[in-house]
């Protein structure tokens, strides 16, 4: 009897200090977001703070602080934390924005390698892991991917007469042929206006860059600047052709303007493109209710160039966990943001937010089972590539993204924006 | 009679140049109120529609008794108003933004004109250089000194309450600047004479400096309280949990990830101006014409 | 003898006292942290203090001297202009009636109560390429379409228009705030001399108002100097950089490459800039000036 009850005894000793390895810490958890989607009393907040709640009741004693901060100001916001020292333990950010390697260089974000087994590892598309990555180390947990694709009015097709690319999928010259027969003048006054293709160039985005990547050129190579290479400029020259010499795109094409180009694609009573790339986020407005909703819009890869493999540009969206200088306190902060994006989780991002999923198995629940588009944008996940990865590529990406704004304004030749561009990337690089 | 008739020419181009300026001036404000209650699918089109559908077509709608439409018209028109009410803290924002600014603007009133006062008529070991210096602060962009502004804010262990949006604006510094220009402009006479009455020298200040300044007063009234209402960026980072977000603030984090929703914008515009408006119409009546100055007797 | 006359002026300190504490807390101490950032490499785990590395990098900084450019060519225009304006339209207003006058008073302030937000997406319509206002008015006289806000050649001159035609809603009310405190016995006194209504704006008004010049001649220099906001919302900077200001080149440096020293140093630049010019206006403009009754 005494032995039996003494090893009881222990058993319980045992299992009352694991489990309160965990409830051992407690305290205030700090965790930003910004707005989501919006229930029926409109909160756009009203899902994080399910999961508090949620998480909370797991873990009695542990409060989880929520600051709501607005999607435009909350680089600036973190910025100003991180260097006042008085950061947030988890921010909905990835690693090339608000949160970049320069602060990863800095120490500031945890690495969460030691935090997940290889199955969990397994389960994550490996875009949405490189996304996070920074010298092999992981620096986040991904909850959904985005990519970028080509959005189509359908019906500005059908009043041309063109038939739409053949399962989304085609080369550049049928895609310049296509853009070329759907710029025509619609109501007969002598001016064209209506145009086959615009984009809009801006530093941050990459709506034209898989258009540069299509013949093999990189931006960034051996820590050279490479986009001035003969692949590289003959993509760029390609899309510059097609606004100057097919005359395909209109003159908005190329600036900074990005409401503008939106409209120009979706707006009920301003539309007069037909084709533009746009990231996932579009692809949920332009099929949801509102001003914005084409009828008939169709989702496509990128022309292919001379490659032959269509390409894109890909991130992903997630959680990072800020440095913590408690050790208990840090596994709570980290089960939270596992918490935060299980595969359910994902799914339901992905059916209420429309974002992709980073998880296979949140994929695997088939969220877009009703959504062709999305599905059909879901496909080009694997052909797409990674940002480089360098500590300045903010810098980097703005010298480049403004010599192409000169260029696409027909201010400077292909050749001598990318050669103005690459003294002064390898200025920086060195 | 030809003065007359070349006065009347002369105040006719007067009006005409100012209502040209006025118009000018007037479009952004017209703009954010017919845009909120501009239907929702014709906020933002292009080219803008100059009187909103709800004014043009309500009237010819009930004419010809189609109450319906008339009605579904006027329910588009709010549609803007209704998003923005619907989130509950409103009320909670736009009281944290009227109770820092009113506090805000009474707290400068006061201070800023005794510092006042002292630069433009009292003398003491330097007083040029304390005052330049603080003038000097202006030229520093406002971005650069966030982050140490944040610093001390937290060190004070202020963050996150009203205090600390409400005390940095206490030390906005235009309004020294400005109404010492003001002040400098009042007769000596008028100090000596109160000096000479046995005023001390609050007195000196309260009973005469104060209200020859009013129209300066009224000025930097309305400035501050401007200022401080709109303000926008450091509230958002001295301030974390929502119940203690200035109306700017709240009103942002309304607005989706990706593509700006116009019409709600434009009514938590309309919805913010309306305290500046009022207080802009109470204080401006202060800008009296020619006050008595002839107060030197002999 | 210093102290002696320090005690006697005391009054003096304690009226600023109040303002000056609050002043050193949060303004004079940021400046104090950021001038002796601005000689370090800010990072969050211990700085590293690199002398006076970070303002010679702003000398070879290409970037930094197109913003001083642009943000020049833009300050010459709209500083002066704007002053002008102000005074113009305020003593256009001044002799009119109580109820005209403050109707153009809350005409000329009220829209500057709209945030630069608003402001800036009128101006964008009225600039847009296609749909735009201004495209349209030449289109009636026959004129090609300009395209203001992307083309290097018109997107700082846009910013410009924008800046110029947008009224000084604060320097007209501080005018005709100026205006109310002269006596009227001054005028009174110049009309029985004969003085015509100009003669006695220029002899008596215009000299009277030199206090309120020179603040709205200092402020808009900042002002301008320090624009940044407004050109953001109309073109991004761009294209290139045409349209990047100084203070657009601080904040990048400050908030997207976390640079705080560089960025202090960009401000002292500034700072010893503006300064200059400060110094130079109010020399310029100094005058004792009282209102004798």
């Amino acid at each position: 009897m005494g032995k039996k009850l003494s090893v009881m005894l222990v058993l319980i000793m045992v299992l009352v200090v694991s489990a309160s390895a965990f409830a051992n810490w407690t305290g205030t958890i700090t965790l930003w977001d910004a707005p989501r989607w919006r229930d029926e009393n409109d909160d756009q907040f009203h899902w994080i703070k399910g999961k508090i709640a949620a998480f909370e009741a797991l873990h009695p004693g542990v409060k989880i602080e929520l600051i709501e901060t607005p999607w435009a100001e909350l680089g600036e916001k973190l910025s100003i934390a991180i260097a006042g020292r008085a950061w947030p333990d988890v921010v909905p950010v990835d690693i090339s924005g608000a949160i970049n390697r320069n602060h990863l260089e800095q120490g500031v974000v945890e690495a969460l390698d030691a935090y997940l087994t290889q199955e969990e590892l397994d389960d994550f598309f490996p875009g949405a892991l490189q996304a996070y990555t920074y010298k092999d180390k992981l620096y986040g947990i991904p909850m959904s991917m985005t990519v970028h694709v080509m959005l189509l009015n359908l019906d500005h097709f059908a009043e041309a007469g063109v038939e739409p690319p053949v399962d989304g999928r085609w080369t550049w010259d049928e895609f310049v042929e296509k853009a070329k027969a759907l710029t025509f003048d619609s109501d007969g006054d002598g001016k064209i206006d209506k145009y086959g293709f615009s984009t809009y160039i801006l530093q941050g985005y990459y709506e034209a860059w898989p258009f540069f990547y299509m013949d093999g050129g990189v931006p960034l190579a051996e820590n050279r600047f490479a986009f001035n290479s003969p692949e590289a400029i003959s993509a760029i020259q390609k899309l510059v052709d097609l606004k100057f010499v097919h005359g395909a795109a209109p003159v908005e094409m190329g600036s900074a303007d990005v409401g503008g180009t939106f409209r120009a694609l979706a707006r009920e009573g301003e539309r007069f493109v037909a084709i533009q790339p746009w990231n996932t986020w579009a692809i949920a407005s332009v099929t949801g209710e509102g001003v914005n909703h084409l009828p008939n819009v169709m989702v496509a890869e990128y022309p292919t160039g001379n490659t032959g493999t269509p390409v894109t540009v890909g991130g992903a969206g997630g959680w990072v966990v800020m440095h913590q200088s408690n050790k208990d306190k840090k596994d709570l902060v980290v089960e939270l943001t596992k918490f935060l994006s299980t595969p359910e989780e994902q799914y339901i991002f992905a059916t209420e937010y429309g974002t992709f999923p980073a998880r296979k198995s949140a994929e695997a629940m088939n969220p877009f089972a009703d959504k062709p588009h999305m599905a059909r944008a879901a496909q080009m996940v694997e052909h797409s590539v990674p940002l480089p990865e360098h500590p300045a590529w903010a810098q980097i990406d703005e010298r480049i993204q403004a010599e192409l704004q000169l260029i696409f304004a027909g201010e400077k030749s292909v050749e001598d924006g990318m050669e103005s561009a690459a003294a002064q990337v390898d200025r920086l690089l060195r | 009679m030809k003065k007359l008739r070349a006065s009347y020419i002369g105040m006719g181009f007067v009006y005409l140049i100012l209502i040209t300026a006025a118009v000018i001036s007037l479009i952004p404000l017209y703009w954010v109120f017919t845009t909120s209650i501009q239907q929702p699918e014709e906020v933002q089109i292009m080219p803008p529609r100059f009187i909103p559908s709800v004014i043009s077509r309500y009237l010819p709608l009930q004419l010809t008794g189609e109450r319906e439409s008339a009605k579904v018209l006027v329910d588009g028109a709010l549609e803007s108003y209704r998003l923005l009410f619907r989130s509950t803290r409103i009320a909670r924002w736009f009281t944290n933004s009227l109770i820092i600014s009113l506090s805000a603007t009474a707290g400068i009133l006061l201070f800023d004109s005794m510092a006042a006062f002292s630069f433009a008529k009292k003398r003491f070991p330097g007083r040029d250089i304390l005052f330049w210096i603080m003038v000097g602060t202006m030229t520093i962009p406002g971005q650069v000194l966030l982050v140490p502004l944040f610093i001390v804010v937290r060190e004070l262990g202020v963050v996150n309450t009203p205090w600390a949006i409400l005390l940095p604006q206490l030390s906005m510094v235009f309004g020294v600047f400005l109404l010492r220009q003001f002040m400098m402009t009042v007769p000596n006479e008028l100090i000596e004479a109160a000096r000479i009455d046995g005023a001390g020298e609050f007195g000196i200040y309260w009973r005469v400096m104060l209200p020859l300044s009013k129209p300066g007063l009224a000025t930097l009234g309305i400035l501050t309280f401007t200022s401080s209402w709109n303000s926008f960026l450091w509230p958002l980072i001295a301030v974390q949990k929502s119940e203690w977000f200035t109306l700017p603030v709240g009103l942002k984090t309304l607005q989706d990830q990706n593509l700006v929703n116009y019409g709600l914008l434009m009514s938590g515009a309309a919805v913010a101006a309306v305290p500046m408006i009022i207080i802009f119409l109470s204080f401006q009546k202060y800008f009296v014409k020619g006050l008595t100055l002839g107060g030197v007797k002999g | 003898m210093l102290f002696k006359r320090i005690w006697k002026a005391r009054s003096g300190y304690l009226f600023i006292l109040p303002k000056y504490v609050f002043f050193t807390m949060f303004v004079l101490i940021p400046i104090v942290w950021s001038i002796f950032v601005s000689f370090q490499e800010y990072r969050v785990f211990g700085t590293e203090w690199v002398g006076l590395r970070n303002f010679q990098d702003v000398l070879y900084d290409d970037l930094f001297w197109t913003a001083v450019g642009n943000t020049l060519r833009y300050a010459v225009v709209v500083m002066p202009s704007s002053v002008l304006i102000a005074l113009t339209l305020a003593s256009l207003i001044n002799p009119l009636k109580r109820g005209a006058q403050t109707f153009f008073r809350a005409s000329f302030y009220l829209p500057t109560v709209a945030s630069s937000v608003v402001i800036a997406m009128v101006w964008r319509w009225i600039f847009q390429t296609r749909f735009g206002l201004a495209n349209y008015f030449l289109s009636l006289f026959g004129v090609d379409s300009v395209n203001w806000l992307h083309s290097s050649a018109w997107a700082l001159k846009s910013v410009i228009i924008m800046a110029v035609l947008t009224p000084p809603g604060m320097g007209i009310i501080l005018y005709l705030a100026a205006m109310a405190s002269i006596p009227e016995s001054l005028y009174e006194a110049a009309t029985i001399d004969g003085a015509n209504r100009f003669m006695q704006w220029w002899k008596i008004t215009l000299p009277l108002l030199k206090p309120t010049t020179l603040y709205l001649m200092i402020v808009s220099t900042i002002g301008s100097f320090q624009v940044f906001d407004q050109v953001m919302l109309m073109t991004q900077g761009g294209p290139g950089y045409a349209t990047t200001t100084i203070v657009h080149r601080i904040y990048n440096v400050a908030f997207r490459d976390f640079q705080f020293g560089y960025a202090g140093a960009m401000s002292m630049f500034l700072f010893v800039a503006i300064i200059t010019l400060a110094i130079i206006q109010s020399k310029v403009l100094s005058s004792d000036v009282e209102y004798k009754g």
